[in-house]
C-alpha cells in the first residue's frame, strides 16, 4: 500500500546538514502493524511523517497504492490525510474549547456545510470504540492524559482511515493507560486498519507484527515478513 | 457545526480578549461614526451660524465711489452719487438666480446722510428681518429690538453722542422717528449710525423704491460664491457684485477646518483600531500554531486554516461595526445636543450608509488579519507539532 524508496531528509537546522534520513526504503502493506523503534533524534519521527504526507523528502519517492505522493498537489495530499490517513501523536493535541465528542468531529470542521447526522452518529461510534461515549460532552481539560488520547484515537478513526500513524501515542502515559492505547491499536490493526507506530517501548514494540529499527537516520533492522509482493516492486 | 464553530469558540473561550478587541475596535468606529456625523451637522450648522455674523457678498451700483466721512464715521464705499437701485427689479433679480435656496439673507439698504442736532449722522434703512438674519449679534442695551414704521434703532456710539434714549424723538426729512431701542455696542460700523424702517426712511425721503445697496449672505458649502456672484452680476448687469473674499474665505476654512479635523482623527483612530485587530490575530496565531499544526495533519488545507483565521477576524469586526455604529449615533446625538447645534442638527439613521460601514469596517478587518492568517496558513505542520 505504502512504499517509500530511498528516502532522504535534510533539515537546514542549526548543526550544519546533518541530514535526518539518509536512504531509508520501507514498505508497507495494507493491513501490517509496524513498530518502529529507534534512538532519540535517529529519524523515527521523519520518517513517520514523510510517509503520511506531512513532510516532503529532499530525495527519494513515497508511492502510496502506487501514485507518487511528490507527483501530487499539496491540496491532494491535504485530501489524503482528511480521508485515507490519520495521525495521533505523543501529544493529543485536542481543541480546549470543544467537547469531546466536537473534537471528534474537527476533521469535519473546514466545511461551510454543517456536519451532518450520519456524521455525528458515527463519532459517537468512534468514542464507544475507545471506551469514551460517556464522556463525549466534556472538555479535554475535564479528561485524564489516556481518556484525552483515547479521544484523540477517536477523532483519527471518525474519517474512517485506512492507515493510521502513531507518534509515541503512549509517550506521556503511565504504565497500564499506555497499555489501554495499545491494546485499542491492536485491536483496529486486527479488523482491518494498517497502523504504523513509532514507539521507544520495547514491549509495545513486540505487540506489532513487524519491528523496524531505524538508528543514524538509515534502516538499522527490519524482520518484517516481506510485504506482499505488487508494493515491493513498484 | 460548520468552519464557524472554531473560531466562535474560540472567541467564546478567550471572552475578555475578544470581548476587549471588539470594544476597542467599536469605540474606533463609534468615534468615526459620531465624528462624520457631526462633521456633517456641524458643516451645515457651522456655515449658517456664521452667515448670521455677516454677509459675504456686497451689490451695489456700478459707481465710482466716494469714501465718505461724516464727523470721523466711515460710511464705507458708500455712494453718495445719485446712484441708485429699484428695490422692487433689484431684489427680484436676486431671488431669481439658479442658486437662490443657497442665500440665507438678502439685506436692501437706503443710506441717508442727516443731522441731528447738528451733529452729522448716517441714517439706515433696513428691512428689519432681513437685517437679523446677517445681524444675529445685536442686542439692545435698552429699549426693544424691534423696529416698527417711524421708529428708531440707535447704534450705542450714536446714542452716547446725540444723547437718545427710547421714547426720544428724533426729526428725519419733516418726519419724527421715535427711538424704539439702543443698540450694545458691536465693534463695528453699526455703533454709528442709525437704523430707521426701510419704506418708512424711502418715504420720509421722498425716494420710494430706492436702495443704495444690497448685502447677501450666501451659504457656500454647496457651491463656490464665485457662481453666486456671477449669478447675480448676470441678472443685475447694472450692479457691481463683491465677493468678501475675506469673510467667505475665513469662513470656509472654518468649515472645512472642522471636516477635515473629524477625517484626521477617524482616521488615526480606524488605523489603530486596524492595528489591534491584527495584532489580535496575530497573538492568536502564535499561542494556537500548535491547534494550526493539528489541524493542517487532520486534513485542513492552507487556505481553510488562512480561511478560519480570517473569519476569526471578521467575527470581531462585524460585531465592532454593529455595536459601534450603534454607540456613535447615540454618541453624535448626545454631542450635538451638548454643542447645541440646533434642531436641524440631528443625526440621520440611513440604512445605506450603515450597509456601507459595516462592508468598510469588514474591508478594514479583511486587511488587518491577512498578514496574520497569512502566516497561519503557512504554519509548517510537522514542526509545529513536534515542537512543544
Ligand atoms: N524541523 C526540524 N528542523 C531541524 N531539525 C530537525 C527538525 N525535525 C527533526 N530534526 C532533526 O532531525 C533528526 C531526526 O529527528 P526526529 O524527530 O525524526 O527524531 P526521532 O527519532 O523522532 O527522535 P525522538 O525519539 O526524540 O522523537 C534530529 O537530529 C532532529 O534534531
Ligand atoms: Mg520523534
Amino acid at each position: 500500500m505504502l512504499v517509500a524508496k530511498d528516502i532522504v531528509k535534510t533539515f537546514a537546522g542549526e548543526a550544519g546538514n546533518a541530514p535526518a534520513l539518509r536512504g531509508v526504503s520501507l514498505a508497507v502493506a495494507a493491513g501490517e502493524f509496524v513498530a518502529v523503534t529507534g534512538r532519540s533524534g535517529s529519524g523515527k519521527s521523519t520518517l513517520l511523517n514523510i510517509l503520511s504526507s506531512l513532510l516532503t523528502p529532499d530525495a527519494g519517492q513515497v508511492l502510496y497504492d502506487g501514485r507518487d505522493l511528490a507527483a501530487m498537489s499539496a491540496r491532494e495530499r491535504d485530501k489524503l490525510r482528511a480521508t485515507d490517513f490519520s495521525m495521533v501523536f505523543q501529544m493529543h493535541h485536542l481543541l480546549p474549547y470543544l467537547t469531546a465528542f466536537e473534537n471528534v468531529l474537527t476533521p469535519f470542521l473546514s466545511s461551510w456545510r454543517p456536519v451532518d447526522a450520519a456524521r455525528k452518529a458515527f463519532a459517537l461510534e468512534c468514542l464507544e470504540r475507545v471506551g469514551l461515549a460517556d464522556k463525549a460532552e466534556r472538555l479535554p481539560g475535564k479528561l485524564s492524559g489516556g481518556e484525552q488520547q483515547r479521544v484523540a484515537i477517536a477523532r483519527a478513526l471518525v474519517t474512517r482511515p485506512r492507515a493510521l500513524f502513531a507518534d509515541e501515542p503512549t509517550g506521556s502515559l503511565d504504565g497500564s493507560t499506555g497499555r489501554q492505547i495499545m491494546d485499542i491499536l491492536s485491536d483496529l490493526n486486527k479488523e482491518g486498519l494498517t497502523v504504523v507506530l513509532v514507539t521507544h517501548e520495547p514491549l509495545y514494540a513486540r505487540m506489532a507484527g513487524r519491528l523496524v529499527e531505524i538508528a543514524d537516520g538509515r534502516l538499522a533492522a527490519d524482520n518484517g515478513t516481506p510485504a506482499p509482493a505488487p508494493s515491493r516492486t513498484v | 457545526m460548520n468552519i464557524l464553530t472554531i473560531p466562535l469558540r474560540n472567541l467564546r473561550r478567550k471572552l475578555a480578549r475578544s470581548l476587549l478587541t471588539a470594544v476597542v475596535f467599536a469605540v474606533g468606529v463609534a468615534s468615526v461614526t459620531a465624528l462624520v456625523e457631526l462633521s456633517k451637522a456641524v458643516g451645515e450648522s457651522l456655515e449658517s451660524k456664521l452667515a448670521a455674523y455677516g454677509a459675504n457678498i456686497l451689490v451695489s451700483p456700478k459707481t465710482e465711489t466716494l469714501s465718505v466721512g461724516y464727523g470721523g464715521m466711515a460710511l464705507g464705499d458708500v455712494s453718495v452719487d445719485i446712484k441708485y437701485f429699484k428695490e422692487d427689479e433689484t431684489l427680484a433679480a436676486i431671488a431669481g438666480i439658479h442658486h437662490k435656496d443657497r442665500l440665507s439673507a438678502v439685506a436692501p439698504k437706503f443710506v441717508l446722510l442727516a443731522r441731528v442736532a447738528d451733529t452729522p449722522v448716517g441714517v439706515i434703512g433696513v428691512d428689519f428681518e432681513q437685517e437679523r438674519q446677517i445681524k444675529s449679534h445685536w442686542f439692545t442695551e435698552a429699549g426693544t429690538l424691534s423696529l416698527d414704521s417711524f421708529g428708531l434703532l440707535a447704534g450705542s456710539e450714536a446714542a452716547a453722542r446725540l444723547g437718545l434714549a427710547p421714547g426720544a424723538v428724533v426729526p428725519l426729512e419733516g418726519r419724527d422717528f421715535t427711538v424704539t431701542g439702543v443698540l450694545g455696542p458691536t465693534g463695528s460700523e453699526d455703533d454709528k449710525l442709525l437704523f430707521a424702517d426701510l419704506h418708512a426712511l424711502q418715504a420720509a425721503a421722498g425716494k420710494i423704491n430706492r436702495i443704495h445697496f444690497v448685502e447677501v449672505a450666501a451659504l457656500c458649502a454647496g457651491c463656490p460664491i464665485e457662481e453666486i456672484t456671477a449669478q447675480i452680476a448676470s441678472s443685475l448687469p447694472g450692479a457691481d457684485v463683491k465677493a468678501m473674499q475675506q469673510v467667505v474665505k475665513s469662513r470656509m476654512m472654518t468649515v472645512d477646518f472642522v471636516k477635515h479635523l473629524a477625517f484626521a482623527v477617524s482616521g488615526v483612530i480606524l488605523l489603530t483600531a486596524c492595528v489591534m485587530i491584527g495584532l489580535s490575530i496575530f497573538s492568536s496565531v502564535n499561542e494556537r500554531k500548535n491547534e494550526i499544526g493539528l489541524l493542517r495533519a487532520l486534513g485542513f488545507s492552507k487556505g481553510s486554516v488562512f480561511l478560519l483565521m480570517h473569519l476569526e477576524a471578521l467575527l470581531l469586526g462585524a460585531t465592532a461595526a454593529v455595536i459601534g455604529q450603534a454607540a456613535g449615533f447615540a454618541a453624535s446625538g448626545r454631542l450635538m445636543a451638548l454643542l447645541d447645534l440646533g434642531e436641524q442638527a440631528a443625526p440621520t439613521f440611513d440604512p445605506l450608509q450603515f450597509a456601507l460601514v459595516f462592508v468598510g469596517v469588514a474591508a478594514l478587518t479583511s486587511l488587518a488579519s491577512l498578514p496574520p492568517a497569512l502566516a497561519a496558513s503557512r504554519i509548517e505542520p510537522s514542526q509545529a507539532l513536534v515542537m512543544l
